[in-house]
């Protein structure tokens, strides 16, 4: 499946808290293929994860966001869409993992419980058949016995483990977009790996469009075909990734790239 | 990394405007309960005592919140009997605050096994529920102003130690602290310049929202007839009596039970005002 | 978690017994004379006085009467009341029974109310938040002996067929039972519900502003499923420590709403012992109310640490 799965023009997000105003996203345009992986590069506070929840018509908790310009999915405007529609939506069609492992699940449920509500959900399975899609789901990203494991509570399980469960989540109900937040930032530099192994396998595997965001260069080198610099809500350079690694043409990208470690190189996932 | 993305408004600082609207409106209402009662014989219409055979009489021009059961004037009575309420229940939660003062600070500077046997005597009396423990140290030692005052100070002083304990366990820590100590600044000094401060705005706070339970403590004692003795008047004392003759004259229960609420809504005003203005968080 | 738990119980051990040493010892510290308090008048006898004094054990050592007593009291055995000269045990267990019920019917609706209106204050803000906050502050001041007068007052008023006043034992009538304690309770309640609903606002705006809540509506959850399985399940468990911690509270506060509703309970004997100066009794029901207050104490420690343990945030 090819084409534009995602088109995204002159998005705006402003961010409204009880304290202040945050024009977060400023205008920005880009499109995302069926089966393409695309990065969003780019220091904190650049708008880069509001234009993943924006994608997502999330606002954060206690805030409220305000969204203009057009977000298409399949052609279909998400911007208008209702909120029964969108919640359809998420997790079954455009599902995200999160940058820290360690707040993303509910502590007093188990593993089991938080991949099941959601396969109820969207798939409409019966508690049995959840439960054992749940149990392949873990054994498919990675967790040793998945069997015994799939009635434990977070804290049983170690940071990069519970990253794969996140994983594993994300993909249970096989979304057509993987939006994949700083999903290493939070982890130890060889678990990062492994955890940047995985999406990519699962990647290949299931044919899904992923859009990978990162403050990191290290991290899209050899996992996105092509990547996105944002900077103070705009994006300021766009391209493959091999041409931007080669040849940065905003001072802000060379800064970014100026923060990698030489030894790493490029096109290489460690 | 900064936060990079422009601000395009910031909108009003709410918490600071709101504190200290809340304190002034607070401390306006103490400032008004203080001079009716401090000034209550010159303010009082009538001889809180004196009797007449006007008895159970409605709101009139004369009587503004009407006789009670003995034809007393219930106003009068009522600007009076503050005066008793708040003297028991301000002087009350002085000494408390004084003990606490010098049981918490004793307790967290000295720490080890002072602070342990200090917090466990505490953690004893702090198991009774106040009123009950109020109750049976009134009933020992006989009800009269100056045991009420001692009670409420007795119930109210384990609270005020664990406030003032918390702080200066941490700020203990503090570097400033070893470094005064370092250049050879006296043990009392340190004390008074540098851990005090830092311990005085959660106790500010605790101390209205003690004064705002003390009223409570202080009336209920009076309700259940271990108040002041007669005949002077008091809020609990007012309520209780009232209570006999109440549906033939509500109003000399809805007196003493608006001044009762008022006087707590006030130090509760005051303890969330000063909590916001000097950011302390919750207290308890 | 054994040894935890070994420690609780030794705790709480140590701090009963200081409980009743300073309940004995306030009995101790009326003025005048003990053995006149016994004899109910001062002009006794000296050689009566005298047998008070021995069939009491005022003429032994103070630890001495200190430990007998306390021996007694473990056995049930808390003396006879100065009024009736009947022993207090089997009054106080009578007037006890009733007391729990009041108290348990207070804390379930102070829980519901309280969870109620602090879930719909956090999850719906605005005005809703405004005016649950603005109820939390106004009832915080209004204590509850005085809604119990007022709410006595106001059915006297306006619904005086409606008897408010007394007791149904739940044997005669399992209903009127119930409907006798309703106001009492509702009464005792409402302070309490107060602090329980701003601890469940607070608690709920918290785990509210968790990622895995973000995750939740991330996954395409229902609200309702948002709220009962991540939201709830979270925050609920502080707030039942804040609850349970407020027995102490109700227990207190059921002296003087047992005192308006003319319901005999443990409040209402205590209140009628302190007029009659009923000494015995009063030192009993102050030992046995801090005595429920420490267990129940210590049973929430526990409670909250073998979950803590479990879920570890």
């Amino acid at each position: 499946m090819t084409g534009s799965l995602l088109r995204v023009s002159d998005l705006t997000a402003t961010v409204t808290t009880r304290r202040e105003v945050i024009q977060a996203v400023r205008g920005i345009s880009f499109d995302i293929n069926a089966d393409e992986a695309v990065g969003f590069v780019g220091e904190s506070g650049c708008g880069k994860s509001v234009t993943a929840k924006a994608l997502m018509r999330l606002a954060p908790e206690g805030a409220s966001i305000g969204l203009g310009g057009s977000v298409a999915f399949w052609g279909q405007e998400l911007l208008g869409l209702g909120e029964d529609e969108m919640r359809d939506l998420r997790g079954r069609r455009i599902a995200m993992v999160f940058q820290d492992p360690m707040t993303s699940l509910n502590p007093v449920m188990s593993i089991g419980a938080q991949m099941s509500d959601m396969l109820r959900r969207h798939l409409g399975l019966s508690a049995k058949a959840a439960r054992e899609r749940s149990v392949e789901l873990l054994d498919l990203v990675g967790i040793p016995d998945p069997a015994r494991r799939v009635d434990d509570f977070p804290h049983q399980f170690s940071g990069g483990q519970r990253q794969r469960v996140m994983i594993a989540i994300a993909i249970s109900c096989e979304p057509d977009l993987l939006i994949a937040d700083e999903p290493t930032t939070a982890l130890d530099v060889t678990v990062q790996a492994q955890i940047l192994r995985l999406l990519l396998r699962l990647r290949e595997e299931r044919g899904m469009a992923l859009m990978l965001i990162t403050h990191d260069f290290g991290v899209v080198a050899g996992m996105v075909d092509r990547v996105n610099v944002m900077y103070r809500g705009e994006i300021v350079e766009a391209g493959p990734v091999d041409d931007v690694f080669a040849r940065p043409q905003h001072a802000y990208t060379r800064a970014l790239l100026d923060a990698v470690p030489r030894l790493q190189g490029a096109g290489a996932v460690r | 990394m900064q936060d990079s993305a422009p601000v395009v408004a910031a909108r009003k600082g709410a918490g600071i405007t709101q504190g200290w609207l809340l304190l002034g409106v607070g401390l306006a209402m103490l400032a008004a309960m203080l001079v009716l009662t401090i000034f209550a014989p010159l303010v009082a219409p009538y001889d809180p005592s004196v009797t007449s055979p006007d008895s159970l009489a409605p709101a009139s021009a004369a009587h503004w919140l009407g006789t009670d059961s003995i034809g007393r004037d219930v106003l009068s009575r009522l600007i009076v009997g503050g005066r008793t309420t708040l003297l028991i229940t301000v002087s009350a939660v002085l000494i408390a605050l004084v003990a606490g003062l010098i049981l918490g600070l004793a307790a967290g500077y000295l720490g080890g096994r002072t602070d342990e046997i200090i917090m466990r005597l505490l953690d004893v009396v702090f198991a009774f529920p106040v009123l009950l423990l109020a109750i049976a140290v009134v009933a020992a030692l006989g009800p009269s102003v100056p045991n009420l005052i001692l009670t409420i100070a007795i119930v109210y002083t384990p609270a005020m130690a664990r406030v003032v304990r918390a702080p200066v366990l941490s700020v203990k820590q503090w570097d400033h602290v070893e470094a005064a100590r370092s250049v050879g600044m006296s043990e009392m000094r340190l004390v008074l310049r540098h851990i005090l401060p830092i311990v005085v705005s959660p106790i500010l706070v605790a101390t209205s929202l003690t004064l705002s339970q003390t009223i409570f403590t202080v009336t209920a004692l009076s309700f259940l007839g271990l108040g002041p003795p007669p005949p002077d008047p008091n809020w609990g004392g007012m309520l209780s009596e009232a209570r006999q003759f109440m549906e033939l004259a509500p109003l000399t229960v809805v007196g003493p039970a608006l001044a009762i609420v008022f006087a707590t809504l006030t130090f509760i005003i005051i303890a969330n005002g000063l909590r916001e203005v000097l950011d302390v968080g919750s207290v308890r | 978690m054994t040894r935890f738990v070994l420690g609780r119980l030794a705790w709480m051990a140590a701090i009963l017994l200081g409980v009743s040493f300073v309940a004995f010892m306030l009995m101790r510290a009326i003025p005048g004379d003990f053995a006149i308090a016994a004899a109910g008048s001062q002009s006794v006898a000296p050689e009566v006085l005298a047998t008070i004094r021995r069939d009491l054990g005022l003429d032994q050592p103070l630890m001495a009467q200190y430990l007998s007593w306390l021996g007694a009291a473990l056995t049930g055995d808390f003396g006879k009341s100065f009024v009736t000269r009947q022993p207090v045990l089997g009054e106080l267990l009578n007037r006890l029974i009733v007391t729990i019920q009041l108290t348990l019917l207070a804390a379930v609706i102070a829980a519901v109310m309280g969870v109620a209106s602090g879930l719909a204050a956090a999850r719906l803000r605005g005005a809703t938040d405004w005016l649950v906050r603005l109820w939390n502050g106004l009832m915080l001041a209004v204590p509850n002996y005085v809604v119990a007068t007022l709410i006595v007052l106001l059915f006297g008023l306006y619904f005086p067929e409606i008897t408010v006043l007394g007791y149904t034992p739940f044997l005669e009538s399992p209903l009127g039972n119930l409907a006798s304690l309703l106001l009492p309770a509702i009464a005792l309640a409402l302070a309490v519900s107060v602090t329980i609903a701003e601890n469940t606002r607070a608690a709920v705006l918290e785990v509210a502003n968790q990622d895995f809540v973000m995750v939740a509506r991330a996954k395409g959850l229902t609200p309702a499923a948002i709220l009962r399985d991540y939201l709830m399940r979270n925050a609920l468990t502080p707030v039942i420590t804040a609850a349970g911690l407020k027995i102490a509270a109700l227990l207190g506060g059921s002296i003087l709403v047992e005192t308006i509703f003319a319901i005999p309970g443990m409040g209402q004997y205590l209140f009628d012992s302190i007029n009659s100066r009923d000494y015995p009794v009063i030192q009993a029901i102050v030992l046995v109310a801090a005595g429920i207050v420490v267990l129940v104490n210590t049973m929430i420690d526990i409670a909250y640490a073998r979950v803590d343990a479990r879920v570890q945030m």
